[in-house]
């Protein structure tokens, strides 16, 4: 009844003068929406677009940049592991799964249910983050860094290479620690060890001989860190690449200089690309420890599938990201 | 999408239009009857074992049985291929968008498109960019004789003891 009163007072006011001939004093206001959907979903399609053309832009420069490039270090070159990444890969899908259910269970009004699936995301989330870290710091060990302050990749096996191998092994604490090194007993050392210890002083003696050749400095970059082979890299089983044997291998606090042919680019556009991704999920997992605190029954389902459409945008990325990454 | 109502939802007192909108959108999947579970557990599962097989299937290019290992396009176009099908499935079921109306359209497409425009835009600009570059970044970029250059120290051995391993 109340709404016919407020409609009828709408009619006198000159807004509904057009259509009221057929009812009269009972005129119903019509809303019609650009898009028959609820204004959050809208909003995040709207944002779900521009992220679609954010992605496709850092894709997008990735393919260019890699396919132009005139070499780009395989993925055991920069110590990529495949299996991680499709661990990482499945966690996602994964939590793709827990969060749907999520949704289908606060649209059912199974409140507890549905947190336990949103706890699920969560901890699968926080997974796929863990996993990216420990990924982080594998590269981090490796002196793969995308800027050179902490970086120590080289892209040939040139005289650059070699001064800076000449001006790492000549900084004083460096001087010190070889010098103890070398007065270490063979028998307090491991047979690896030994024998790193015999390469270590020969490549000394290469880089600062005033009559090296090219190749010596190849041979410098090989033992420092060796670039695994085809047939080497395929087999994988060390977790190392079965290339555990360089000297930054083996003496970690050598940190040497190496040599990865377009290791730089691929620095770059790794950790560009990854971090932002893992910027997202890290955006995600934050809402989820947000909406963790609420009841999550059928009246916080609009929010569930807006998030869900989020979190299903970060698995979407992901799932171009790692055959990209990991196996081209 | 229902016609019982062709006028759209209509807006009630007290109501704010978005309200209004989400109770004509739920009226509207009642009516269908079978609201709440567009797939239900058994079809996400499905999509989801799919996901999977996938990603095995992406994954079996890295296995030294995959056959074409020696022409890595061949291991790209099926890895885009593959991902594009995930990306599909997760698209289509996971955010639902096989059962929404057709204002989906309205918002994929133009953004698609964009997307695609930006890649082609990309392209003169940074792929062709070794046609022309510094003598500095000629001096330090890498090439592929030095890649063989490092296969060759390493196959050397040079530096191998005969009494280590």
């Amino acid at each position: 009844m109340s709404a016919s009163a407020i409609t009828a007072s709408h009619g006198h006011d000159g807004h509904g003068h057009g259509h009221d001939d057929g009812h009269h004093g009972h005129i119903t206001l019509q809303y019609q929406p650009g898009l028959p959907l609820t204004r959050g979903k809208l909003i995040m399609w709207l944002f779900l677009s521009t992220e679609i053309m954010f992605f496709a832009a850092l894709l997008g420069s990735y393919v260019v940049l890699r396919f132009g490039a005139p070499v780009w270090p395989k993925p055991h070159h920069v110590h990529l592991s495949e299996p991680i990444g499709a661990f990482n890969t499945f966690v996602l899908i994964c939590s793709s799964v827990t969060i749907v259910l999520a949704l289908e269970s606060a649209r059912a009004n199974k409140a507890s249910v549905a947190k336990v699936w949103m706890l699920l995301t969560l901890l699968l989330g926080t997974l796929f983050l863990g996993v990216k870290g420990y990924e982080y710091a594998a590269k981090f060990s490796h002196g793969i860094y995308p800027a050179m302050p902490h970086s120590r990749i080289y892209e040939r096996p040139d005289l650059y290479y070699g001064s800076a191998v000449r001006a790492r092994l000549g900084e004083p604490a460096m001087i010190d620690r070889l010098k103890e090194l070398d007065d270490t007993p063979a028998d307090k050392l491991t047979a690896e060890q030994v024998a790193a210890r015999g390469r270590l002083q020969q490549i000394r003696k290469m880089v600062a001989s005033p009559d090296q050749q090219a190749f010596d400095l190849a041979v410098v970059a090989d033992q420092v860190m060796p670039l695994p082979t085809e047939g080497s890299g395929s087999d994988h089983g060390g977790g190392h690449g079965g290339h555990a044997s360089g000297l930054n291998d083996v003496f970690p606090w050598l940190r040497l200089p190496t040599v990865i042919p377009g290791g730089n680019m691929w620095a770059s556009t790794y950790f560009l690309l990854t971090g932002f991704h893992a910027i997202h999920v890290g955006v995600g997992l934050l809402v989820f420890a947000i909406m963790l605190t609420w009841t999550l029954n059928a009246k916080r389902a609009g929010a569930i599938e807006n998030i869900g459409l989020y979190w299903h945008f970060v698995d979407l990325v992901w799932i171009f990201l790692f055959p990209l990454l990991y196996l081209f | 999408m229902s016609d019982h109502d062709p006028h759209g939802p209509v807006t009630r007192p007290g109501a704010s239009a978005d309200e209004t909108l989400q109770h004509a959108i739920e009226a509207e999947h009642g009516g269908h009857g079978d609201h709440h579970s567009h797939g239900g557990l058994g079809k996400y599962l499905l999509v989801f074992l799919a996901l999977c097989g996938l990603t095995t299937m992406s994954f079996f290019t890295y296995s030294p049985a995959w056959p074409w290992r020696d022409q890595p396009q061949v291991g790209w176009t099926f890895m885009m291929a593959v991902s594009c099908t995930k990306a599909m499935l997760v698209i289509l079921f996971f955010m639902h968008v096989w059962w929404e109306a057709n204002w989906k359209y309205v918002l994929t497409i133009p953004a698609a498109m964009m997307a695609l425009f930006l890649g082609i835009m990309l392209i003169p600009d940074i792929g062709l960019r070794n046609r022309m570059v510094s003598q500095e970044r000629a001096l330090h970029m890498a090439r592929g004789s030095d890649v063989r250059l490092m296969e060759q120290a390493g196959e050397a051995k040079a530096l191998e003891q005969p009494a280590g391993h």
